[in-house]
């Protein structure tokens, strides 16, 4: 009986199949060639519009000058201290605050909330934030990035949203034990926690490596900026690095682009399921 | 002491609640840990707020101090066409884009629940999820060599050499071009956000029960069929969901803008967040006080769309998005 349910519409199935194959073929390649176009064309010695799939003049020059431009070691450098610190200075506010947000019973836990709330209702707009960085001395300096990103009030709701999720029981027992709230948040909440920590680390890591606007407003010096600013005005406004190579400007603009999103293209396909367990806190619990 | 209010414990016995002071006393820890929050809470969003006062005030920054006008600047910006040119695309580029990439990602996410073949849905989710992790410079790098009128942009390269466009001409300048601006504005989104986008579809359709599409079989119901009545009205809820949610947000687009437009396309692209930074960190001579009115405005139109948004969800779902 079953099988006569199941072996009728499977002959419906197949053009339907091979229709989903080639949208799939599609979609793939729609996502694809700009990023291969970038990738072969920073292999390349010589500029083409041609779409390839393999360099037709193979080089590494493009990246030996790339790695060999001291003035890009500067805005690498920001980038990968100002990712790492944001990164730390964000899991902490977040999981503090998010941890304070479950204590129901504790007086004004309504009051925090509804502090953190109104802050994703209205906002000083960009002067007013912009004066107040100044008089913090944050204006051209890097760390605006780390102070900046670390307060995700969003971040901290999921990050609240995920501890809601422990068992009471849990936290009774330890109270029970004589625990202290700093001893269960180290002891027991964390440890619970490590795939919340690891996608929502992984966010805010995200957040401020490709973090561009900020530095386009708040920073003017050379030093200070991290490397998408520098990607895009070495790009977009032709500031091309010196070369002693025989390479186009082409092969050393895609061999930036390529720097650029190296670090997370590496490691994206080994933490790809924690960037997606990260929405699905968020959005799917109801 | 009968007005002390009785609480139920969660072994369902009848105490009566503790003295505030003494519940505070013992929370104390807990307030301890969010005083670091607070701190950065209040240099990031409250402090901030102090300086909305400007909007009522002539700032030219380093010159003198700043002198109160009153509503000058309100009745300034709206006197301006620049302005409200900024306002209506920030309303028409957002909702647009918001709708288009909504619809993209649905058809991409029932197509990837249709794939029987594991390997290849997984393989696809790999690919079309990875922009959603390039920065927005970086996609503008990627776009502005890809569609160049130089000799290596790709596309007018292939217009030229299919013989579309004239050859020796200059090609066309995609992201300079008033008609072409905005297509390729909306395309670049789509191909950055649909596949991320379909992650909180996929995960609707992964709990729909699958005794519905046994039913449907049963009846006899075609594969589309089967995705017109069962599929697509499980996604309605999640849709009008993530519409909501991203509703709330228009007013903010900023950086998608900044770095992919350019002096020659003002008219179609200038949105309100590009033309308050221009107006602060690009004119000769700057008044911020000019641009924190311009800001409060965005600010109070943005907290209106939060509120109504939030209005419409408990509506239509029983939850607020805030």
């Amino acid at each position: 009986m079953a099988k006569e349910v199941s072996s009728k519409p499977k002959q419906k199935l197949h053009v339907f199949d091979i229709i989903n194959y080639i949208v799939f073929i599609i979609l793939g390649l729609c996502i694809l060639v700009p990023i291969w176009k970038v990738l072969i064309d920073s292999l390349n010695r010589v500029g083409v519009y041609q779409f390839q799939l393999w360099p037709s003049q193979f080089t590494l020059d493009g990246y030996r000058t790339i790695i060999e431009t001291t003035a890009l070691y500067r805005p690498f450098i920001n980038s990968f201290i100002t990712t790492i610190l944001g990164t730390l200075l964000g899991l902490v506010l977040s999981t503090l605050g998010g941890y304070v947000l479950v204590q129901f019973e504790m007086p004004g836990r309504n009051f925090l909330a509804y502090l953190l709330l109104f802050t994703m209702i209205f906002s000083g707009g960009m002067i007013p934030e912009y004066l107040v960085m100044r008089r913090l001395g944050l204006v051209n300096s890097m760390w605006i990035l780390v102070v900046k990103h670390g307060m995700n009030v969003y971040n901290l709701v999921l990050m609240r949203n995920f501890f809601e999720g422990i068992p009471d029981s849990l936290y009774e027992a330890a109270k029970l034990d004589g625990c202290s709230p700093m001893g269960i948040f180290f002891k027991i909440v964390l440890p619970l926690s490590k795939a919340a920590l690891a996608s929502i680390g992984l966010m805010f890591a995200v957040t401020v490596w490709n973090d561009y606007s900020t530095v386009q407003i708040y920073i003017t010096d050379p030093n200070q900026v991290n490397f998408q600013y520098k990607l895009r005005t070495m790009v977009m406004d032709g500031d091309t690095p010196t070369t002693s190579y025989n390479v186009s400007q082409t092969t050393l603009f895609n061999a930036g682009i390529i720097a650029a999103i190296l670090p997370f293209m590496v490691l994206y396909p080994f933490l790809q399921k924690y960037f997606v367990t990260g929405v699905n806190i968020g959005a799917v619990k109801e | 002491m009968s007005k002390k209010k009785e609480v139920v414990t969660s072994g369902g016995i009848v105490v009566r609640e503790k003295p505030l002071k003494l519940r505070i006393w013992n929370n104390r820890g807990y307030y301890i840990m969010f005083i670091p929050v607070l701190v950065f809470l209040i240099i990031i969003h409250y402090w901030p707020l102090l300086g909305i006062r400007y909007s009522f005030y002539d700032y030219y920054p380093g010159r003198q101090a700043p002198t109160f006008v009153g509503f000058e600047h309100f009745q300034n910006m709206f006197a301006t066409a620049a302005f409200w040119t900024a306002f209506k695309n920030t309303l028409e580029l957002s909702v647009i884009k918001l709708i288009i990439t909504t619809v993209s990602s649905v058809v991409v996410s029932i197509f990837l629940n249709e794939m029987g073949n594991l390997l290849a849905k997984k393989t696809l989710q790999t690919i079309i999820y990875l922009p959603h992790f390039m920065s927005w410079a970086v996609v503008a790098s990627i776009f502005s060599l890809f569609l160049s009128p130089s000799s290596t942009g790709l596309v007018n390269g292939m217009l030229k050499s299919w013989g579309i466009i004239d050859p020796a001409g200059q090609g066309i300048y995609f992201l300079a071009s008033k008609d072409w601006w905005r297509p390729i504005f909306y395309i670049i989104n789509i191909w950055k956000e649909t596949g991320w986008g379909t992650i909180i579809f996929l995960a609707t359709l992964s709990g729909i029960n699958p005794e519905l599409y046994e039913a449907a079989d049963i009846d006899g119901a075609t594969r589309l069929q089967k995705i017109r009545f069962v599929t697509v009205p499980a996604l309605m809820n999640t849709i009008i969901t993530v519409l909501i949610l991203n509703l709330a947000k228009v007013m903010n687009m900023f950086e998608s803008v900044f770095v992919l437009y350019n002096s020659n396309v003002y008219d179609v692209s200038d949105v309100v967040s590009t033309y308050i930074y221009r107006q602060s960190f690009a004119v000769a001579r700057p008044n911020y006080g000019y641009s924190t009115a311009v800001g409060l405005f965005k600010s109070l139109v943005g907290c209106v769309l939060v509120l109504v948004c939030n209005w419409a969800s408990k509506k239509t779902r029983g939850r607020g998005i805030i």
